[in-house]
């Protein structure tokens, strides 16, 4: 078997491998154990996508051409990894929110979403990037003919052929690995995979070449260095703007080129996987670097005269007799070189079918957007003819440039264009002022200035560019000339190119963005790509049906608060007859949803807000779910504004009672105080008639003295009498009377009062009839209290019974819980209007009687209230009926 | 961005002893990618003519020992700020 065979066998079962790795990790994915396919170590590992075989091969040959200049393609991406705080973490989290699908997608979306930007980001893209993938196939290629050379050697049409099937076969993988879902965000579990297991293939061969050369062939480190010393390019010499420029190159490549992004940020899970990456990657890209050198010196020294520096990882090994390890060097490089056409090809074909395909399919298909699995498999249809598309169109770049120029040469170049995106990426992630005529402004001057100052004269003279441009100018002005803009001569190429650019680019970005005015997406997005770690918390990911069910929940459940969300997503749940309480969200459940919402934010929002999540992005959902909160919190707080307001109403009724009440008892009081008033002034009247009298009269008879004296002593009496009692009243109304409980019997307290009461000053008799047995009960209250009630009653009996021989019957009855006492009389009894007034103040039933101040009755009834029992007039058919009730509880507490 | 994420209002002057340590790490999280940057355009002032040209075998160590310090600083740094990176954003403040 030649060793060519056994390197198309060995190829062979290393794609088989991948194949495996890939379908391996996708099955896992699909059983749901992502914990270890996503963990930080594979993404550091995949980060390492942008080592690709220009950076295994070319890295030595540049090594051997330009001393330590190769090291700059590290240090970039090293201080990018260094500055992930403050840069990159931004960046993942920008991407993770907004669902950011590749670095077009990124710029059009924070320029309000203009596609004319992603367009043309993805053409720079695919022109930037087709040459690359070319590269790759020749590294292939070139390391085929030289395991060739061996044996019968390989000729022009057996590379061409070999290059063919290699990007037949990178385009079969890529598609069947990278065109399996749809998701939102773009992950390929399946490819991340591969990768990584590919990153450690090249790290592993490059390592194993650089410890051959170092302890195998120098010796040891130590003779190594002195190796290195005494070497073509012993002292340190570098061209100073190329050491700055590249490594500003390559830092800026790092963050724009499409697979790098696609593994930084679309392929990123996790966002605390960055953390470990921000060192881990720094470390790889530091071993991948360590050998370089050493190898670069052994094969200058190794290698006959001019033979290909940017093959001394192979050839090097080969020459020394270790075919094993050259085996291990080629799969080495043939694992950069597929890894980037895989992840190059998915990134690409992402953007040119989401930016270019799907926006012409759409405009040729009005009607197509309405049928949702249409669109779908539209979608995956362009994305693997775009797959297929980018890796041929690399094969014919590979085919039309036939090899030849320096394999470094065209990656920078490469850079350089794609680094044109930096600015507009930059400045929309840290300035809110960036707008989209800016960035396109931008964009289109670095572009315009790249191709023409370093990608057509890349091509070489004569072929793109016009012999005489190169030489005399555009349009014969010689300050136009592509490799001394503004007659400044002496720069590299490169770095001419890129600092023209950049300096357009920067400046009429900047310029153009200060001078116009964004639209409102624009600034919408604007403001949350700036603020994104305010306006974000940790993005979640959208998948499917149910997902976006959920979405809809969620924000339903702001609107419209979270138990009648639930309740209107249950009820359609269980119309669809659907397991569990989301619906799924069919236009009929979509349309219902919408008016309810509408109900609570107006149909035209709720439109838009429900659209949003359903498709059709123009505002992204955090805003709407910005807006949503913002809305609940208005509807909060219009009904706590409503609540108040009800209460206020409530305790302005209450207060307009309270002051009625307030305006009545002062009525009262004034009614009150008037009949006090003049209740006093009659008795003071005649008392100082009187004593007017006693004094200015000279003559008087004794008899006459003794008349007016006892009139004013009568009187006097009759107003403390009156006084006595009001104070009484006060004090029994004011609840400040302390009762004097005690023991005793009914029949005591009813002597006592009869012998009290049962003879007036005038001598008029009152008969009393009594049941005395009936009277034994012993009762436990203030028996003084008690005993005053009975003798205000009975002398009330006596004053106003107008019978002809007046006789009051006490009977006492007692029931279950209470003692009722009645004093009937046999006079006329109360006038039934006047029965209403009887216990008021100062109420009278007739003006001629008037023997108290009419206060009687009413410190009965508040003395009985007291005592927990009641007085009351009961109408009867004869006489008056005062009776008297006590609680029965009172009277059993004694016994 | 801790602080631009404080609250609206008085802003706090001092902070608990943790809290601006944490923030003092987020500083230097910031400038550790210039520091990294100055030390490797060091070698741009190095002479390239005449006496005093630096040999290639330093050179190599220099800027590989530079190397090695960014990836041990950033190390340090991540594993401080681990919690900002793995919590939600809004516990910072």
């Amino acid at each position: 078997m030649s060793t060519l065979n056994l390197l198309v066998a060995v190829c062979t079962a290393y794609v088989l491998f991948l194949f495996l790795v890939a379908f391996a990790a996708d099955r896992l994915a699909l059983q749901g154990k992502k914990a270890w396919l996503r963990s930080p170590l594979i993404y550091t590992l995949s980060l390492s996508i942008y080592c690709t075989a220009w950076t295994f091969y070319g890295a030595v040959g540049s090594a051997a051409r330009n001393g330590f200049e190769y090291l700059t393609i590290y240090l970039g991406p090293t201080i990018v990894m260094v500055s992930w705080w403050w840069l990159l973490r931004k960046l993942i989290r920008i991407g993770r929110t907004q669902k950011i699908t590749s670095i077009a997608d990124l710029i059009s979306s924070r320029y309000g979403k203009s596609s004319l930007l992603a367009a043309g980001v993805t053409i720079l893209a695919v022109i930037g990037t087709t040459p690359y993938i070319a590269l790759q196939l020749q590294s292939v290629t070139l390391s085929f003919s030289v395991f060739a050379a061996q044996s019968d050697g390989l000729g022009p049409e057996d590379q061409a052929r070999v290059a063919l099937w290699l990007s037949l076969g990178l385009a079969v993988f890529t598609v069947l690995f990278g065109t399996r879902n749809l998701d939102a965000k773009e992950r390929h579990d399946g490819v991340v995979m591969a990768i990584a297991v590919e990153a450690v293939v090249k790290l592993v061969a490059l390592l194993s070449v650089g410890i051959f050369v170092v302890w195998g062939v120098s010796g040891g480190l130590s003779n190594a260095l002195t190796q290195i010393d005494a070497s073509e390019f012993g002292q340190w010499h570098t061209d100073r703007s190329r050491w700055a420029g590249l490594i500003f190159l390559s830092a800026a490549a790092f963050l724009c080129l499409p697979r790098t992004f696609q593994v930084l940020v679309v392929e990123n899970d996790d966002e605390s996987h960055l953390r470990t990456a921000s060192w881990a990657f720094p470390l790889y890209l530091c071993l991948i670097s360590l050998f370089v050198v050493p190898i670069a010196v052994v094969g200058l020294d190794v290698m006959p005269e001019g033979s290909n520096p940017d093959l001394f990882v192979l050839t090097v090994p080969l020459a020394l007799g270790e075919d094993g390890l050259a085996m291990l060097s080629f799969l080495g490089g043939f694992s950069s070189a597929t890894s980037m056409v895989i992840v190059a090809a998915i990134a690409l074909s992402t953007m040119v079918s989401n930016h270019i395909v799907m926006p012409i399919w759409l405009r040729l298909n009005p009607s197509g957007a309405s049928v949702s699995g249409d669109v779908r498999a539209a979608v995956l249809m362009a994305r693997r003819i775009s797959i297929v598309g980018v890796v041929m169109l690399g094969y014919l770049y590979f085919r039309m440039s036939s090899g030849g120029a320096a394999l470094a040469s065209i990656g920078l170049v490469a850079f350089c264009g794609l680094a044109q995106v930096l600015p507009a990426m930059l400045g929309g992630m840290f300035w809110r002022g960036a707008t989209r005529m800016g960035a396109f402004a931008g964009l289109t001057a670095g572009f315009a200035i790249w191709l023409y100052t370093l990608y057509l004269p890349s091509f070489g003279v004569g072929t793109v560019l016009p012999m005489s441009i190169v030489e005399n100018g555009l349009f014969g002005l010689t300050w136009l000339k592509p490799d001394a803009l503004f007659g400044i001569t002496g720069l590299d190429q490169l770095m001419h190119a890129l600092l023209w650019s950049m300096l357009f680019n920067v400046v009429s970005f900047v310029t153009v963005s200060l001078m116009t005015f964004p639209s409102p997406l624009e600034r919408l997005q604007a403001a949350q790509f700036v603020n994104i770690f305010e306006h974000s918390t940790n993005a979640r990911s959208w998948s499917g049906g149910t997902a976006q069910a959920e979405d809809l929940m969620v924000m339903a459940q702001r609107i419209l608060g979270a138990g009648e969300a639930q309740a209107l997503f249950q009820r359609h749940a269980r119309r669809q007859g659907a397991r569990g309480n989301l619906p799924a969200p069919t236009p009929d459940f979509l349309e219902a949803l919408e008016r309810e919402l509408g109900s609570s934010v107006g149909a035209a929002t709720a439109h838009a807000m429900v659209g949003q999540i359903t498709g059709g992005m123009a505002i992204s959902v955090e805003d709407l779910m910005a807006v949503a909160d913002e809305t609940a919190q208005m509807l909060e707080y219009s009904a706590r504004l409503k609540e108040q307001s009800e209460e206020l109403s409530r305790t302005a009724l209450e207060l307009r009672n309270a002051n009625q009440k307030l305006t009545r008892l002062s009525i009262q009081k004034d009614a009150f105080l008037s009949q006090i008033s003049h209740e006093l002034r009659t008795p003071m009247t005649s008392i100082r008639a009187f004593s007017e009298i006693l004094r200015d009269t000279d003559q008087m008879t004794p008899e006459d003295q003794s008349r007016y004296a006892s009139i004013i002593h009568d009187e006097a009496q009759r107003l403390t009498r009156l006084l006595d009692d009001l104070l009484d009243l006060s004090v029994v109304e004011n609840g400040q009377v302390n009762l004097n409980l005690r023991d005793g019997t009914l029949r005591a307290t009813l002597d006592r009062a009869v012998a009290s009461a049962g003879i007036g000053e005038d001598g008029v008799k009152l008969e009393v009839r009594r049941d005395v047995a009936k009277e034994d009960i012993v009762l436990y209250t203030d028996l003084d209290r008690l005993a005053q009630v009975f003798i205000n009653l009975i002398a009330n009996a006596r004053k106003y019974c107008d019978a002809a021989s007046p006789r009051l019957v006490i009977r006492v009855m007692q029931d279950a819980d209470r003692v009722v006492i009645d004093f009937h009389d046999n006079g006329s009894g109360i006038a039934p209007e006047a029965v209403d007034m009887i216990f008021e103040k100062f109420a009278r039933v007739s003006d001629q009687k008037a023997g108290g101040a009419g206060l009687g009755l009413a410190i009965c009834r508040q003395v009985m209230t007291r005592l927990g029992g009641s007085v009351d007039y009961i109408p009867s058919t004869r006489g008056a009926n005062f009776r008297v009730v006590l609680p029965y509880r009172t009277a059993l507490a004694a016994q | 961005m801790n602080r631009t994420t404080d609250r609206p209002g008085a802003p706090t002057v001092f902070h608990e002893r943790r809290t601006y340590r944490r923030r003092r790490v987020m500083d230097a999280a910031r400038v550790a990618p210039i520091l990294v940057l100055i030390l490797w355009m060091i070698p741009l002032i190095w002479p390239q003519t005449g006496d005093g040209t630096v040999s290639s075998a330093t050179a190599l160590i220099y800027i590989f020992l530079v190397w090695a310090g960014a990836i041990l600083l950033t190390w340090a740094i991540s594993h401080l700020l681990a919690d900002e990176v793995d919590e939600p954003p809004d516990s910072e403040s």
